[in-house]
C-alpha cells in the first residue's frame, strides 16, 4: 500500500492542547469557547462580535422579525455562532484566519439572502417593486446566466440556500420536520435527503413567496431534477410564478452536448430578460467572467499550496466557499475578489511558515463524495484526532480552465458554451454525472497530483451516482494500493447516522485496518449527537 | 376463457433472457443491439441487419455480486441486470447503448462496461452511451438527433457495417408499425365490460415484443390478434379495472397478482409497456426519417425525467385519458424500489389522479421480483379493490 | 481639564466594561446557552401555527 512521509509539528500549540474539553454531553451546545492562546483568542472574539453585529443588523428591521417568526428554518439563525464555532474548531494562526474570511464572508452573504427574501415575500416584506426584479433559482445551481444581467436591478434569490442548506449547518435537526412532511405526503425515505426536504418545505408552504419567475435546473441529481416539478407545481398554479426548467445534459464531457447546453442557457438569459424587462449586459458579462477566471485562479492555487506538506486552506470552509463562490456567485459579485485574496495572501504566509494543525500529519487524504451537512466539523475533527490532513474534497474539484474574458463578436457566441460548460461542470455533478470517469479516473489522478495515501469516501447513502460505482471504488484502489475508508451518512438527516455514528467510522478504520492510536484520544468520542 | 394459442410460447420465451429466438436471430446473421432503456428510439436498433433486445433478468433472486459493487441502494432492476450481466447472461449482445437517463441504469451499465461482462469474444463489441432529451421542443428534437447519430446509427454502421440511410431506417419504421399496430389492436380488447384479453396475458406479449427479435414473433401476434377476434370472454365480471402506472413491470407475476385480487389490469402506463411506447411513428416525405423518429420519441415520451412543466402536468392529463378511453375505475401508481424518478413522480401522479382528476389511487412500491413481496402487495391490492368496491356502493352501482 | 482626562476615561471603563461582559459571554458561550432555552419555544410556536399543505 502507498504510504507518504509522516509529518511532525515542532511547535507548541497555543492555548489548550485540545479541544476535546469544550463539549458536554449535558448541554446541546458547547461548554464553553476554546482557548487559542492570547493572540487567536482574542481575534477569535472579535470575530464573534463582527458575526453578533451582522446577525444584530438583520435583527433590527421588523420585516425581519416578522419572517423569524414565519418560518420554521430560522430557528436556525439563532444558533450561528455555535455553527461558525464548528468551523474553527482546535485551529489557529492562518488556517483560523482563513475559515473566518471565508465563512464569515459566507455568513454575512446568506444573511443578506435571507433579507433579499423576506423584503420581497408576499407574505413579509411584500416589496411589490422589488419582488418584481427578482428571479428564484435552486440552491444547486450555476447562476451563470444571471452574469450579464445588472445585480442592483435584477435580483438573483437562491432561496433554498438560507432555507435548507445552510440552516442545517447550524441546527442538525431542523431539516427532519421538512422530511416528515414530505415522506408523509408520499415521498420515500430512499430519495437524497436533500430535494426530499426541499419538496418538504414547498408542501409545508415554508418558502418565501416572491419573484417575476423562478429558473429550476437539473444539475445534481435525478432527486433533485424530480423534486422541483412538485416546487413548480405551487409556484406556477398557487402563485402564478412562471418557471424555466434550464435543461443541462449530463455527459458534461462529450462534445456533442454542448451546443444543446449553450441553446438552454440562451433560452434562460431570454426567459430573464422577458420577465424582469431588463437587457443581458455584455460589458457586465466579460467583468464577471475576468472575475471568474481570477477566483479560478485562486482556486488552483490553494490547491497548490495543499499539495505540498503544509496545506493551510482545507476542511468545510474550503469547500463551503468554493461552492459559494463558484456557483452562487460566479463572478457577479466583485467583494469576492477581495477575499480570494486575502485568502490566498493567509494561505502563501502559513504556508511559508510550514504551519500546522495537529502534532503530525500521517496520511494525506482526498476527501471524495458528499458531506454531510451536520458534520460539517468532521474534517477538523479528522486531522486533530487522527493526523489525517484532507487535502482536497470532490466539491472543490471544479473547472480549472479560463474562460473568454474579452468582448469580440466570436467571444459572444463562446461565452454562450462558457456559460453551458459551467453549469453542466457544477460542484458535484462534474464528477457524479457524466460517466464513470469523471467520478473513478479523476480521483487517482487527483491522489497522484496531491500525494495521497488515503481517500475518505464519503457515502451518501441516498446518492444513487456515488454509490451505484462503491465495488468500483474498492478494486481500483486496492490496485492502486490507496486506503479507501467509507464513511457512510444521509447528508442532512441525523437519524439515519449520527455525529457519533459517522466518526466511529473513522475511529474503526484508523484502530482496526490502520492499527494506528489517535493523536488526541480526547477527540475520539465527543458527546455532541444531542448538540445543534 | 379458452386459453390462447401462443401464450405458453411466449412465457417460456420469457423465462431466460438469452432466449431461443436471439440465437436464431443471431444464426441468421443479425446484430443484436442490446439496450436498458425506452428513451432509446427502437427503430433504429431495429434497422435492416440488426434487431434489439431490451435486457431484463427473469426469476432474479440473489443479487449478491451487484450489491457489493452498487451497494443495496440502488434500484433492484439496475442491480438484476448487472447480477445477470455478471453471470453471464448478455453474453449474446453485439453492443449495449444506454441513455444516460435515469443515473442508477447508467450505473448499472457503466459496471458492465467495467466489469467486462459481455463481448469478450468479439472485438467490435461497443459500449455507448446517449444523452437523452429532457424537454419537448425543437432544440431537444435536435440533440436528440445528433445523439442518434454519434451514438446508435455510427457506431453500427462502422463496427458492423449496418445501413443506416434514410431509407433503412424508412424501412426498419415500417416493420416497427407493423408489431405497434398489432400490439395496441390486441390491447384494444381490454376496453369495453368483457373484455377479451387479461391484463397478465397482454403484458406477456407486450413484454416478449421488447425481448425478442421482432421479425420472429410478429406473425405469432397477428395469429393471437385474429384469435381474438372470435375469442369469448368471461362471463363472471371483474371486481374492478385498474390502470397500471409507473417504473417498468418485467415480472407478469406482478399484474397476474393484481389480477388475482379481482382488479383488471385493463391499460399499460408503465417503462416498456404498450402505452406510449408500443405507438406508430407517423413518416413524411418532406423530412428525414431520423428526425421524424427522434420527434416521435420526444413529444410521446411520459418518461418522468422530462422536467418542463407542460411534461410535468401532461404525463398526469395522459394517465387521465387512458382511464378515461380504457375504463378503468382505479389506479395504481407503482414504483421498482429505489427508484428516483418514479418516487416523485408516484407521489405527485397519484395526488393529482385522486385530487385533481377524481380517481381512486392506490400508490405502492415494489421489489423487481414481486415473488419476494407477495403476500404484502396482495394485501394492498385487496384493499384498494374492496375501496373501489364501497365507493361504487356508496355511488348506488352494483359491487 | 480634569474634564477631558475624563472623559477618556470614561471611555476606557466603558470599552473595559464591554469587553469584560462581552468576553464573559463569548468564552463561556453564554450566547448560545441562552439560546437553548429559546429554542424550544419557538419550536413550539412554529408547532402551534396552521400550515396551508399543497401537492
Amino acid at each position: 500500500m502507498k504510504t507518504v512521509e509522516k509529518v511532525v509539528n515542532t511547535r507548541k500549540r497555543a492555548g489548550e492542547e485540545s479541544p476535546g474539553k469544550i463539549y458536554s454531553d449535558k448541554l446541546k451546545v458547547r461548554a464553553r469557547r476554546e482557548w487559542r492562546g492570547v493572540k487567536d483568542t482574542f481575534y477569535d472574539y472579535t470575530r464573534w462580535l463582527y458575526l453578533l453585529s451582522v446577525l444584530g443588523k438583520f435583527i433590527m428591521v421588523p420585516r425581519n422579525i416578522k419572517g423569524f417568526f414565519r418560518y420554521r428554518w430560522m430557528m436556525s439563525y439563532l444558533f450561528v455562532p455555535h455553527g461558525m464555532d464548528k468551523f474553527t474548531v482546535g485551529l489557529r494562526d492562518e488556517a483560523l484566519r482563513i475559515a473566518h474570511t471565508s465563512f464569515n464572508f459566507v455568513i454575512a452573504d446568506v444573511t443578506q439572502a435571507i433579507a433579499n427574501c423576506f423584503r420581497g415575500d408576499r407574505r413579509v416584506g411584500n416589496d411589490k417593486a422589488y419582488s418584481d426584479k427578482c428571479v428564484i433559482t435552486d440552491e444547486n445551481s450555476m447562476v451563470t446566466f444571471m452574469m450579464g444581467f445588472d445585480k442592483e436591478k435584477v435580483h438573483t434569490i437562491l432561496r433554498e440556500v438560507p432555507t435548507m442548506f445552510a440552516s442545517n449547518i447550524f441546527h442538525q435537526f431542523n431539516v427532519m420536520h421538512y422530511l416528515d412532511v414530505a415522506q408523509l405526503n408520499g415521498i420515500p425515505g430512499d430519495v437524497c435527503p436533500m430535494p426530499e426536504a426541499e419538496a418538504g418545505i414547498s408542501i409545508e408552504d415554508d418558502f418565501c413567496v416572491l419573484g417575476c419567475c423562478a429558473v429550476q435546473n437539473n444539475t445534481t441529481c435525478d432527486g433533485s431534477l424530480m423534486g422541483n416539478g412538485i416546487i413548480a407545481k405551487r409556484l406556477e398554479r398557487q402563485y402564478g410564478i412562471p418557471t424555466f426548467q434550464l435543461a443541462t445534459p449530463l455527459r458534461h464531457k462529450e462534445p456533442d452536448v454542448l451546443e444543446y447546453a449553450a441553446d438552454q442557457i440562451k433560452q434562460a438569459i431570454e426567459f430573464v430578460e422577458k420577465h424582469t424587462g431588463e437587457k443581458w449586459d455584455w460589458d457586465r458579462y466579460f467583468a464577471a467572467a475576468k472575475r471568474v477566471n481570477f477566483a479560478t485562479k485562486c482556486r488552483i492555487a490553494q490547491l497548490e499550496i495543499n499539495s505540498t506538506p503544509y496545506p493551510q486552506f482545507f476542511g468545510a470552509a474550503f469547500s463551503l466557499y468554493n461552492d459559494t463562490n463558484y456557483m452562487g456567485n460566479s463572478g457577479r459579485d466583485p467583494e469576492f475578489i477581495k477575499i480570494d485574496k486575502k485568502l490566498l495572501a493567509l494561505a502563501e504566509q502559513g504556508y511559508k511558515a510550514k504551519r500546522m494543525y495537529a502534532k503530525e500529519y500521517r496520511h494525506r487524504a482526498i476527501v471524495w463524495g458528499v458531506q454531510p451537512q451536520y458534520v460539517i466539523d468532521m474534517l477538523y475533527w479528522m486531522v486533530q484526532c487522527w493526523g489525517v490532513m484532507p487535502l482536497a474534497d470532490m466539491l472543490s474539484i471544479i473547472n480549472t480552465d479560463m474562460i473568454a474574458d474579452e468582448d469580440t463578436p466570436a467571444n459572444r457566441e463562446q461565452a454562450y458554451r462558457d456559460m453551458a460548460m459551467l453549469n453542466m461542470e457544477m460542484i458535484m455533478r462534474n464528477h457524479t454525472h457524466g460517466g464513470y470517469k469523471v467520478l473513478l479516473d479523476d480521483l487517482w489522478e487527483l491522489c497522484e497530483k496531491m500525494n495521497a495515501d488515503l481517500v475518505m469516501m464519503w457515502e451518501h447513502m441516498s446518492c444513487k451516482a456515488l454509490t451505484g460505482m462503491h465495488g468500483m471504488f474498492e478494486e481500483q484502489a486496492r490496485e492502486r494500493g490507496i486506503h479507501i475508508m467509507w464513511v457512510s451518512h444521509d447528508l442532512c438527516d441525523p437519524r439515519v447516522f449520527t455525529r457519533n455514528a459517522i466518526r466511529d467510522q473513522v475511529n474503526n478504520y484508523m484502530r482496526t485496518v490502520m492499527r494506528e492510536e489517535p493523536l488526541d484520544p480526547s477527540l475520539e468520542h465527543i458527546p455532541d449527537d444531542e448538540a445543534y | 376463457m379458452r386459453d390462447l394459442k401462443h401464450l405458453l410460447y411466449f412465457e417460456n420465451l420469457l423465462q431466460e433472457a438469452n432466449n431461443e429466438l436471439i440465437a436464431r436471430a443471431r444464426e441468421e446473421g443479425k446484430v443484436c443491439v442490446a439496450y436498458t432503456c425506452e428513451n432509446v428510439p427502437e427503430p433504429l436498433l431495429n434497422l435492416p441487419g440488426c434487431f434489439s433486445v431490451r435486457l431484463h433478468a427473469p426469476h432474479t433472486g440473489s443479487m449478491d455480486i451487484a450489491t457489493y459493487y452498487m451497494t443495496n441502494l440502488l434500484c433492484e432492476p439496475s442491480r438484476a441486470l448487472l447480477e445477470r450481466a455478471v453471470e453471464g447472461g448478455f453474453n449474446f449482445s453485439d453492443c449495449v447503448i444506454t441513455p444516460d437517463g435515469c443515473t442508477m441504469m447508467n450505473r448499472c451499465v457503466e459496471n458492465m462496461e467495467l466489469l467486462h461482462t459481455m463481448g469478450k469474444d468479439n472485438p467490435n463489441f461497443f459500449h455507448e452511451y446517449m444523452e437523452i432529451a429532457f424537454k419537448n421542443s425543437e432544440t431537444d428534437v435536435k440533440l436528440s438527433v445528433l445523439q442518434c447519430t454519434n451514438h446508435v446509427l455510427k457506431p453500427l454502421h462502422e463496427k458492423y457495417g449496418i445501413d443506416v440511410s434514410d431509407a433503412a431506417i424508412r424501412q426498419a419504421v415500417a416493420d416497427h408499425n407493423r408489431l405497434c399496430r398489432v400490439i395496441r389492436a390486441i390491447g384494444d380488447f381490454r376496453k369495453g365490460d368483457k373484455p377479451r384479453i387479461t391484463g397478465y396475458e397482454f403484458h406477456i406479449l407486450t413484454l416478449a415484443s421488447y425481448v425478442c427479435p421482432k421479425h420472429l414473433i410478429i406473425d405469432k401476434l397477428e395469429e393471437t390478434l385474429e384469435e381474438l377476434k372470435t375469442r369469448e370472454p368471461d362471463e363472471k365480471p371483474w371486481r374492478a379495472r385498474v390502470l397500471l402506472v409507473g417504473s417498468e413491470v418485467d415480472d407478469s407475476g406482478f399484474v397476474k397478482l393484481i389480477e388475482e385480487c379481482g382488479a383488471f389490469v385493463c391499460a399499460d402506463r408503465f417503462c416498456f409497456g404498450s402505452l406510449p411506447g408500443r405507438t406508430e411513428i407517423a413518416l413524411t416525405d418532406g423530412e428525414d426519417a431520423l428526425t421524424q423518429v427522434c420527434r416521435h420519441y420526444i413529444r410521446s415520451c411520459q418518461c418522468p425525467r422530462m422536467m418542463n412543466q407542460e411534461k410535468v402536468y401532461s404525463r398526469k392529463q395522459y394517465v387521465a385519458d387512458l382511464a378515461k378511453e380504457y375504463g378503468a375505475e382505479g389506479i395504481i401508481y407503482q414504483q421498482v424500489k429505489f427508484c428516483d424518478p418514479w418516487a416523485y413522480e408516484r407521489m405527485l401522479g397519484s395526488s393529482m389522479l385522486q385530487h385533481d382528476y377524481g380517481y381512486p389511487v392506490l400508490s405502492v412500491d415494489r421489489p423487481y421480483n414481486i415473488a419476494s413481496a407477495g403476500g404484502q402487495m396482495r394485501t394492498r391490492v385487496q384493499a384498494f379493490v374492496e375501496s373501489i368496491e364501497i365507493k361504487k356502493i356508496q355511488k348506488g352501482g352494483k359491487a | 481639564m480634569k474634564k477631558l482626562v475624563k472623559i477618556p476615561l470614561i471611555l476606557l471603563g466603558i470599552l473595559l466594561g464591554f469587553f469584560v461582559v462581552t468576553f464573559t459571554v463569548y468564552i463561556f458561550n453564554l450566547d448560545m446557552k441562552m439560546m437553548t432555552f429559546i429554542e424550544p419555544l419557538l419550536e413550539k410556536w412554529y408547532n402551534s401555527r396552521e400550515h396551508d399543505q399543497y401537492l
